[in-house]
């Protein structure tokens, strides 16, 4: 288990981060030299204003037409992604080890509140799926990639929650945390899990041309 | 809403059994292979990060779904919903590597000329802002390569390409059609004129070619409009005249840069200060936003004035004298080409509230507007398709009923094809309300010589 | 009820006292948290006597190690001081805080020896 450990908290983790760091960057690059080369005219219509009042809008719960419509997943959306994000990046043993490692550290979540909010992760990841079976809409547009990566990102959570509250064989379920999360990391670039790294562009971009070209809404 | 009179088993048979030669005959020349060479050489030389990004971004939640009005007209049937008709198309040819079955084609063609407007309602629904109907499109412009689109609108592309307009209206016939409309107006407006080719005249004005064709009246109105503001306007006397644009809606992108050139400089050619075109949505589109980019304008080369923005400039302005305002209730339907793509909203408000006595909001109103499901093509392919059409629109049926129970009796549609999409929805659904444009409604209440 | 107050507060001082009398080396099960504030996980496990005969550590220096101007002194040692009295809840300077200070001095041994406890849970056991 030692060694284990070491190799996945390791190299392991270094990979896992290079894939995600330098495959974000290589796919954002990607796009943009190839918006470059065959549809420069996009570039012509990019507005910051009109950028950033698309995004800020859809970053706001019920800030939109589509959020008040669905007030039920709206909320699911939002407090999922917030927990999604805040709970990794501010959990007292992730910053701890990155104080260790890097000599760097911020604020962190008491752990009680990390345990909740890692439930609620867990607990959207089953409304998502729920979803996906149930509504029609959904379950005729759902592939299995879709399950895939649905259980990519609940992995992680599971995982953490098992090794926190050290239930049945902790060094495994801690085990299995650390590679859980990196297979999320490395998933980001390569999966639709990249709308992370894509959305704030096509927003920005149907943004300014309902801005500046339509001159409506948007949102 | 009255039943309908034909039974639904016999509009279920009329709907499936639909002949289409433009299809029949398209699919009847393909082989897979051919498939596969079209739709990789469009996929992989004409599309570029933004389709790709837009595949890779979609999340598959479906949320675009309840905007459109063909999911909401069919009891929330997903195959009708926008990411579901994309699954369909585009993710099945990117999925298959572009090797799709003849037959695959048809469903194809058939969800992307007769199954979407291209209203961009969608858009507006997707957290992410996925252009949906720029998907839809590439759809089309493969069929298109393909030699498989619905024969009545590839009928109206092959107008375009011979004669410059939609209509088939030869040569003649154009000047002909103004001449007998400033003849017979002038029975009413001694002094009107048409003025055709007038070099340096503030404004020319351009319509569609179904106006000379069958509804001169349009014309006959506008010049009363432009007889009674005092406007110093011209129109073309030859090709050029018409702001219409199937082959947007078709993807033959090579014809509409034509004549979205011809029309341009035509205007240029007049050297007019601006086009103002009549009230119809998709030549805004064409004119406004697509043919331009094509020919590489990131802007209209010169301005563009949808009639609702005239008709606001000319009330604001007084310029025309109204008798008395219009006394039936109406309700203004939104067009999505100059409403949602181009803003619009308020000044047909204006405009609306300058004219009537009485206006009645529809909900949901302006950008969020349902679609007349006419648009984007889909009347232009024909009888065939008609009701599908208007069993597709339900949705837009409850709507305007729910504006009629609040004393709405007159349908204000500033778009040519939601006017006859419209129309057909309130005969087919029993709707008994009218529908007029803002030309009618100026015309009727306006000051005239004794 | 003023006599029963006084009879509580004598008994819970008897017992701090009794707790932290009886407290030696050779009975040590936990590294001692009291100096934390707001605790986040629970005392990390550490028997004194039978950690120091499985990793052969004889010296007591190998652990109560001495700084001085960030150099360590070799033949220095600090077992009759506690750890809270260089270093504080919050890092000084060179000085690592206390949570950093205890762990690199367990998991750092023991990932440098591939020998004990190098997880959260292993130590913090619950």
């Amino acid at each position: 288990m030692h060694d284990v450990y070491q190799f996945v908290s390791g190299p392991l983790a270094w990979v896992a981060f290079l894939l995600f760091i330098g495959g974000s960057l290589y796919r954002i690059i990607a796009m943009l030299a190839e918006v470059k080369e065959k549809e420069p005219f996009i570039f012509t219509y990019m507005s910051l204003k009109y950028s950033l009042r698309s995004i800020l809008h859809w970053i706001t719960p019920f800030a939109t037409y589509n959020w008040r419509r669905n007030p039920v997943l709206t909320v699911v959306t939002f407090v999922f992604h917030i927990c999604l994000f805040a709970c990794p990046i501010f959990l007292l043993a992730h910053v701890t080890l990155w104080d260790e490692a890097w000599d760097i550290r911020w604020w962190t979540l008491p752990d009680a509140v990390a345990d909740v909010m890692t439930v609620i992760v867990i607990a959207c990841c089953l409304f998502f799926l729920i979803r996906r079976v149930t509504q029609r809409e959904v379950k005729f547009v759902t592939y299995p990639s879709d399950y895939v990566i649905l259980g990519i990102v609940a992995a992680p959570f599971l995982t953490g929650f098992l090794a926190y509250h050290q239930w049945f064989t902790y060094p495994v379920f801690m085990i299995l945390h650390v590679l859980a999360g990196e297979v999320m990391l490395a998933a980001i670039p390569f999966t639709r899990l990249s709308h992370m790294l894509f959305s704030p562009f096509t927003r920005a971009y149907m943004g300014s041309e309902f801005g500046v070209i339509r001159k409506s809404k948007d949102y | 809403m009255a039943e309908p009179a034909v039974t639904q088993d016999q509009e279920k048979e009329e709907e499936q059994k639909v002949v289409d030669d433009g299809i029949d005959v398209g699919i009847s020349r393909l082989t897979t292979d051919k498939i596969e060479t079209v739709i990789n050489q469009v996929l992989k030389t004409e599309t570029g990060a933004r389709l790709k990004t837009y595949v890779n971004t979609c999340i598959h939640c479906g949320l675009c779904s309840e905007a459109c009005h063909y999911y909401m007209s069919h009891d929330k049937d997903p195959k009708w919903s926008p990411v579901g008709k994309v699954k369909q198309t585009i993710w099945e040819m990117i999925r298959k590597k572009g090797r799709l079955a003849p037959e695959e084609i048809r469903r194809v063609v058939e969800i992307a000329h007769t199954e979407c407007n291209l209203c961009r309602r969608c858009l507006q629904f997707c957290p992410f802002g996925i252009d949906i109907a720029y998907l839809i499109s590439m759809a089309r412009r493969i069929c298109h390569k393909l030699g498989v689109t619905p024969k009545y609108i590839q009928d109206t592309a092959h107008s375009h390409s011979v004669s410059m307009n939609q209509m088939w209206v030869k040569g003649d016939e154009w000047p002909d059609t103004l001449q007998w409309q400033e003849e017979e107006a002038r029975g009413e407006f001694p002094t009107l004129r048409i003025p055709l080719e007038k070099e340096g005249a503030d404004i020319m004005y351009s319509v569609i070619a179904p106006e000379p064709k069958f509804q001169a009246q349009l014309i006959y109105q506008a010049a009363a409009i432009m007889e009674t503001a005092g406007v110093n306007w011209t129109m073309p006397a030859d090709k050029g005249w018409d702001n219409s644009d199937m082959a947007m809606f078709t993807g033959d992108n090579e014809i509409m840069g034509r004549i979205k050139r011809s029309h341009f400089e035509t205007a240029v050619r007049l050297r007019v200060k601006r086009i103002v075109m009549g009230e119809c949505g998709h030549a805004f589109r064409s004119v406004y936003d697509t043919g331009n980019r094509w020919l590489g304008w990131s802007h209209p080369p010169i301005p563009i004035v949808h009639a609702i923005d005239f008709y606001y400039e000319l009330l604001k302005e007084n310029r025309i004298p109204i008798k008395e305002k219009f006394k039936e209730p109406v309700t203004l339907h939104d067009p999505c080409n100059v409403i949602r793509g181009g803003g619009l909203m308020e000044k047909s408000r204006y405009v609306a509230h300058a004219l009537c006595d009485t206006v009645v909001e529809m909900h949901p109103n302006r950008e969020y507007n349902y679609c007349c499901c006419a648009g984007g093509g889909v009347i232009n392919c024909g009888p065939p398709y008609k009701l599908k059409r208007v069993k597709s629109n339900k949705v837009k049926a409850e709507q305007l009923m729910e504006a009629r129970t609040r004393g709405a009796k007159v349908i204000i549609s500033p778009c040519h094809n939601c006017h006859s999409g419209l129309k057909d929805i309130k005969n087919y659904y029993d709707l008994h309300m009218d529908i007029k444009f803002f030309g009618d409604i100026i015309y009727q209440i306006m000051e005239k010589p004794e | 009820m003023k006599k029963g107050m006084t009879i509580i507060a004598g008994a819970f001082f008897l017992a701090a006292f009794m707790v932290l009398s009886v407290q030696s080396q050779e009975d040590m099960a936990e590294v001692d948290p009291s100096v934390f504030m707001n605790p986040q996980r629970p005392a990390a496990v550490f028997k004194h006597d039978e950690h120091n005969e499985t990793a052969g550590i004889e010296e007591c220096n190998e652990c109560h190690h001495v700084y001085e101007d960030g150099k360590l002194l070799e033949y220095e040692s600090s077992e009759d001081m506690r750890c809270g009295d260089c270093h504080g809840l919050e890092a000084e300077g060179n000085m690592p805080s206390l949570v950093k200070a205890f762990h690199g001095n367990c998991k750092g041994c023991h990932e440098k020896q591939k020998g004990g406890p190098i997880m959260c849970g292993e130590c913090h056991v619950r």
